[in-house]
């Protein structure tokens, strides 16, 4: 049975523009784990923002997963998978390691490496795809951040240990780190989705 | 209605059946016809029980919608179960059995219409009906109860329950002598900031400040906006020195959160000012006034 204020921390996330569902997973103790909410918001960067917010005052523990209902949508449409989603990515300037946390259909999986938010961010990821159980069979070859004025897109490029092939990946957004950890991600997209986790 | 069910979960399983891979498995619906009324004509006495047992230890909200479809799917022996309400305030709603998150994929596919779906498509839709009418009156109940003791901005509690909560640590205090501190938070020229800002940006400040003394009160304190740019706490099982330590905090979550708003406190604690709630509320006040250098006849 719900306690009263895990009703009203779902209520309030579900009050938050354009959420449709919110989904809670748990630890085995019962302290909640991940929180996914599938949104119909044109401002998700808002809507994660909001519901950390929330979060925070309720379970300050709980990593926040906002999915894009109309994403999905485009996804089933072109018969793609399941998405990766990025949970949180930290860059400790101490030492100068990037914790990457992703999930994918309520699992998560963490990476860690150094070498600073943009190479250490796309490292941190492929980390965290293998921590997810993926095998990635690239490796990491060039992180390229391109100052246009205005934001700063990075590019990530992969060698397939294979047949060298190469895999490209852009995305910008509001640091350095983050921006490394969607090129990445966008690189290995439609990899990705032809693939089935092992965890 | 049964026709319209029918047809309506053809052309999901159609829709499905396109999708290969790991589309939505949720390939049935049960439709809500506008024509029918409360769960149709049948008769669910186990969904009425389980309201009235619900009932009997608490009041229906989001908790009942999980527990009714745990019970549903066990009923019928379902390996999913998703429910779509539609809300007044909160638009479309989708809730699925055990709290699980509907994946994109389903959303996708129960953004059709309210009513509920199921796997596997066995249950009859007059039973569908009745529960998604049970689990759209929780929802409301649940909304209405906590829109009545929330300001909508801020999500504290407002003044309704401000007072009800004051008259409760005042009649403990009287009758036990259990302390606590009102403290009463004003902010400094806000009728300035709205002015030059404008009001959304003056909202804006209301929110962060509201989740900054979210923040900064402890377990068991209440938090309340109680006018414009007035709010409120109730500081549990203190004796007035601790609400220092209570600004302080707020003070930092609002430096963390950017927020440029400053503000004034006047405090009264009880028994030792007093045990009567408008008798502390009107003291807090004086010193608040006292210290902003107004003076009040």
């Amino acid at each position: 049975m719900m306690s009263r204020t895990e009703e009203d921390f779902e209520l309030e996330l579900r009050s938050l523009p354009g959420v449709l569902n919110v989904g809670i997973t748990k630890h085995a103790n019962g302290d909640v784990n991940v929180v996914t909410l599938i949104a119909n918001s044109k401002d998700p960067l808002a809507t994660r923002s909001a519901a950390n917010q929330i979060a925070s005052l309720y379970y300050p523990e709980a990593a926040v997963v906002v999915e894009d209902a109309n994403r999905a949508l485009v996804d089933i449409q072109r018969g793609e998978g399941p998405r990766v989603a990025l949970i949180r990515a930290d860059y400790d300037t101490s030492d100068g390691f990037c914790e990457v946390q992703l999930s994918v259909d309520g699992r998560t999986g963490i990476g860690r490496a150094g070498s600073g938010p943009l190479i250490g961010g796309a490292e941190a990821t492929l980390a965290a795809l293998r921590d997810l159980g993926y095998d990635v069979p690239y490796s990491l070859m060039t992180v390229t951040n391109v100052t246009n004025g205005r934001d700063w897109p990075v590019i990530v490029t992969l060698r397939s240990l294979a047949n060298e092939a190469d895999r490209f990946g852009i995305a910008r957004s509001e640091d350095d780190l983050i921006s490394a950890v969607k090129a990445t991600l966008d690189s290995l997209n439609r990899f990705l989705s032809t693939l089935e986790s092992r965890a | 209605m049964s026709s319209k069910n029918g047809s309506m979960a053809e052309s999901m399983r159609d829709e499905s059946d396109d999708d290969s891979g790991s589309a939505a498995k949720l390939i049935s619906i049960h439709a809500v016809d506008p024509g029918t009324g409360f769960g149709g004509e049948d008769y669910e006495p186990w969904l009425f029980q389980t309201m009235l047992n619900e009932l009997s230890e608490r009041e229906l909200g989001v908790g009942f919608i999980y527990s009714i479809l745990e019970l549903f799917a066990t009923r019928h022996s379902l390996t999913d179960v998703a429910v779509v309400l539609v809300n007044e305030s909160f638009g479309t709603q989708m809730f699925r059995l055990g709290g699980e998150a509907v994946t994109p994929e389903m959303a996708a596919h129960l953004n059709a219409s309210p009513g509920v779906y199921c796997e596997p498509d066995t249950v009859p839709s007059a039973e569908c009906d009745a529960v998604r009418t049970a689990c759209q009156l929780a929802m409301s109940l649940h909304l209405a109860r906590f829109s009545a003791a929330h300001d909508p901005l801020t999500n504290i509690a407002n003044r309704r329950s401000f007072d009800e909560a004051l008259e409760v640590s005042a009649a403990r205090s009287a009758r036990y002598g259990w302390a606590f501190t009102l403290v009463l938070v004003d902010l400094n020229n806000f009728k300035a900031v709205n002015d030059k800002s404008g009001h959304e940006f003056g909202n804006h400040l209301l929110r962060q400040f509201g989740f900054a003394l979210r923040q900064a009160v402890r377990q068991g304190d209440t938090a309340a906006r109680i006018g414009g740019d007035e709010f409120a706490v109730i500081l549990s099982n203190a004796e007035g020195h601790e609400s220092s330590g209570f600004t302080e905090r707020l003070k930092g979550h609002l430096v963390a959160l950017g927020n440029p708003v400053e503000f004034t406190i006047g405090t009264a604690t009880s028994p030792r000012d007093s045990t009567d709630p408008g008798e502390l509320l009107r003291m807090a006040d004086g010193r608040l006034y006292e210290k902003k250098g107004i003076r009040i006849s």
